[in-house]
């Protein structure tokens, strides 16, 4: 018990060497790579920036859900009202420069993620309070509230909000810094990275604070906190500011990316696409909401073209990891990582890939199923034919072959639950 | 699982930077395809496909086959950017799309500047449905087209309408409370008190969006207001259960809409719409015109859709016609044919205004009937022809300063 202990001391004190460096040596890399990986394809470069939007977006939301234990349903209100301040300030910056003069004529449009993370903070700073008493229901009710109210209110003041057909500017103004013009997706790109990195970085870097710490500690058990000495809600407030300021962040980047706000980007759909991000990422794990993020945006995006059964299929995967993956994508990961870490990994592996077969099997029973029965009542679905499935539906064989496979999926993952015990 | 998924996210990564072909013209329609607002935009998306039949079997767009691809866009204006940023890159020069107004914004905005910073690889936005008349007054864009009357127009119909009707004194309106709703009422306000001073406006309600399950008591309060006719532009499940409490209640004063035969209102409303329902629209459902019976008919029996949309065919008309006379399918040239042209369809001649590219057009006001030849959606109910608009009395003047690029 000891030795573990001092081992996980000696863990604890080498973190700040060179080895808690890799990962974002990594990260900044692949940030540098990608525009080579992809170069002249800009429906690849505007999806990596929906894509950096969305990380940003998924582990600010995370701050709140899986470090500080606050289920919201009303996270995008700081996303929109960030985007709508960032493109106020990028409206006043076009006007500001047409006459060429003022404070506005002066501040680049790279800056806006600031604007959007002031504007975050203070509506968090002036909402929040009121709702951080109590985590758990009461709070997610609250959010629920919140989040309809500010949406309602975003359709009924169109001299703010726009109305339903929105506010839009124009990235293209200003002063330009670095030479980026912001004209295409892949100058976007160098933007888009630069914030992902930064946020990123600010928000992992706040979970080494002692106040990240405190986020775990409220979340794990506020009762013994306040024991011993701290107030639980004044820790849920500040958590609930600085989450607050890194989704306006994003909404900065999003005013940016898009050019336009309109006040849908405040309801319950976009916060709901928080939550799923970071769930199907997973909560516990740092970077699970960025693995969350770009599975979840490549669905939404490349998923219909396929098939008309995608938000089924979205569904589907959200359901699944909920109730037999509750750690998520980047929890899997993580368990590996962890596993060859401490040399456990030839012992573990042959559980977890047998698991992973399963898990493909019963998928691909399933989505034979969902396509069979599309085709029996819709006609012809492009997906079947891209995972290279000719079937008929009137064949029984081919219903048969869905069960078979859902079938044999399941028994194996019995058995590895069996070995699993077993080994343990 | 985890390498399949990465397969899946390297293979839609790499599969959507193959560039078309230019063997065909590709017309994208982004609009809701899958999800609970699908039924907005497949009826759309089988018109399509079904009238680009008939343009490729009459020759196509100057010589070439004309393709129409389906992008899903969950009616999110962000998100129909990004699908937006797939076509171009897929070779698409000419995109549609109607529903939401948030959305028109967004693509009207895109491609505009599109267009400035990509010199050469010019894309046109033809609007079939987002009505708001900003898109063809103050934010009017050359490269825009709208083939849809603007809200302000049907709104000028429908008052003619009623400002012909004698028997109707008062008047209530009731409309759903976000930023159409309030441009309904305040235009169908100011049009009534030019044309007929004499009509009363005896209630002005404004309910939440898609929220009201229950309309009784709106209705209770329109019934004890002895209104003679409702105008709403309500759409979607506001209008359906709107008139649906209206005959529960027994009010008999009728609904003049903008969107009362949308899909899916004539199988839910039955009996309960027949001489209730008004619609003012650019058709109706007789299907007088023998061609255009044939196309219901066929249209019906092969995607389980009416031929609801002649506004879809007629664009799809002018932009055959402008690329035949520019003798190109070079968006840029077909834009410089279309402004200005005329196109006669089945119920007369329409304009493409070139000062605001809003299409001009007579309209039809219409009433929902029991035993008609043609039935939508499978019944015997359609919408049977009261009254024609002309051009004349729909136009409005714009506010337009276009900008043309040289």
């Amino acid at each position: 018990m000891s030795q573990d202990i001092s081992a996980a001391m000696q863990r604890s004190k080498s973190r700040p060497s060179l080895r808690g460096l890799v990962p974002w040596v990594v990260f900044a890399a692949v940030l540098l790579l990608l525009p080579f990986v992809f170069q002249g394809n800009s429906t690849a470069f505007t999806l990596l920036n929906v894509i950096g939007i969305n990380i940003v977006f998924a582990l600010s939301y995370n701050m709140l859900l899986g470090q500080g234990g606050m289920l919201s349903f009303g996270h995008a209100v700081f996303f929109g009202l960030g985007s709508y301040a960032a493109m106020h300030a990028m409206i006043a910056i076009d006007d500001a420069s047409y006459a060429g003069e003022g404070f506005w004529a002066h501040v680049p449009v790279v800056g806006m993620p600031v604007i959007g993370m002031i504007a975050g903070g203070l509506v968090a700073l002036v909402l929040g309070w009121p709702f951080c008493r109590r985590a758990g229901t009461a709070f997610a009710m609250i959010t629920l509230g919140l989040g309809e109210m500010v949406a309602a209110a975003g359709q009924m003041f169109p001299s703010l909000f726009g109305g339903e057909a929105g506010i839009y500017g124009n990235r293209m103004v200003g002063p330009q810094w670095f030479g980026l013009e912001l004209a295409q997706s892949a100058d976007v790109y160098w933007f888009m990275a630069f914030w992902t990195f930064l946020a990123v970085f600010a928000m992992w870097a706040f979970t080494r604070t002692p106040l990240g710490r405190m986020s775990n500690a409220v979340r794990d058990n506020p009762d013994r906190l306040q024991f011993i000495g701290y107030q639980p809600r004044n820790i849920r407030f500040m958590i609930f500011i600085a989450s607050g300021s890194f989704g306006g962040l994003a909404g900065g980047m999003a005013a940016v990316n898009y050019e336009i706000i309109t006040p849908e980007a405040l309801g319950l759909i976009p916060s709901g696409l928080a939550l799923l991000m970071a769930a199907v990422g997973g909560l516990g794990v740092f970077y699970g909401p960025i693995v969350g993020a770009i599975v979840v945006t490549l669905m939404n995006s490349m998923l219909s073209d396929y098939t008309d059964a995608s938000i089924l299929y979205v569904g589907l995967v959200f359901l699944s990891i909920v109730m037999f993956a509750p750690r998520g994508l980047g929890g899997g990961i993580e368990q590996v990582r962890v596993a060859w870490r401490d040399g456990d990994l030839g012992r573990r592996l042959p559980g977890w890939l047998t698991g992973t077969l399963a898990v493909g099997l019963i998928i691909v029973g399933m989505v034979v199923l969902v396509e069979m029965m599309f085709q029996a009542t819709h006609g012809d679905d492009e997906f079947a034919q891209v995972l290279g499935m000719e079937f008929d539906a009137a064949a029984l064989w081919g219903w048969l072959a869905a069960a078979v496979l859902v079938a044999l999926g399941v028994v194996i993952k019995r058995a590895t639950n069996k070995l699993r015990e077993d080994q343990a | 699982m985890l390498k399949s998924l990465f397969t899946f996210i390297t293979a839609s990564l790499l599969l959507v930077g193959t560039a078309g072909a230019a063997e065909t013209v590709k017309l994208a329609l982004i609009d809701p395809l899958t999800g609970p607002m699908a039924g907005a935009g497949q009826p759309a998306f089988e018109h399509l496909k079904f009238e680009a039949k008939r343009i490729n079997a009459n020759g196509g767009i100057n010589g070439k086959d004309l393709e129409i691809v389906g992008l899903d866009n969950k009616v999110n204006p962000q998100e129909s950017l990004v699908q937006l940023q797939k076509a171009i890159d897929d070779g698409v020069q000419f995109v549609t799309q109607g529903n939401g107004s948030s959305v028109a914004s967004a693509l009207i905005g895109a491609v505009e500047k599109h267009n400035q910073r990509n010199p050469g690889d010019e894309v046109l936005y033809l609007n079939y449905a987002a009505v708001d008349p900003s898109f063809t007054n103050e934010r009017c864009s050359y490269w825009h087209f709208r083939f849809d009357a603007n809200a302000d127009m049907k709104m000028n119909a429908l008052t003619t309408y009623i400002a012909n009707n004698e028997d109707i004194k008062k008047v209530y309106l009731i409309n759903q409370d976000y930023s159409f709703g309030h441009a309904v009422s305040k235009a169908a306000r100011e049009m009534l008190k030019k044309k007929r001073p004499d009509i009363e406006i005896v209630g002005n309600d404004f309910h939440p969006l898609a929220k009201v399950k229950d309309f009784t008591p709106y209705v209770s309060k329109i019934q004890s207001s002895g209104a003679d006719a409702v105008i709403s532009g309500n759409w979607g499940q506001d209008i359906t259960l709107l008139v649906k409490a209206a005959a529960e209640f027994g009010l008999d004063a009728p609904f003049y809409t903008y969107y009362g035969a949308s899909a899916g209102v004539v199988t839910q409303l039955g009996d309960k719409g027949v001489d209730r329902i008004y619609q003012i629209n650019e058709y109706y459902g007789d299907f007088e015109d023998p061609e255009m019976a044939k196309r219901q008919v066929e249209m019906y029996k092969e995607t389980g859709w009416d031929f609801y949309y002649l506004r879809l065919s007629t664009m799809l008309d002018m932009l055959k016609k402008a690329a035949d006379k520019a003798g190109s399918t070079d968006p840029v040239e077909i834009a410089k044919a279309m402004e200005g042209m005329t196109l006669e369809t089945t119920n007369g001649e329409v304009l493409m205004r070139a000062e605001d590219h809003q299409i001009q057009l007579p309209m039809f006001m219409s009433v929902m009937k029991d035993d008609m030849e043609y039935g939508a959606e499978g019944t015997d109910y359609n919408f049977h022809k009261v009254a024609r608009i002309e051009r004349e009395d729909v136009t409005l003047p714009t506010t337009c300063r276009m900008r043309r690029p040289k």
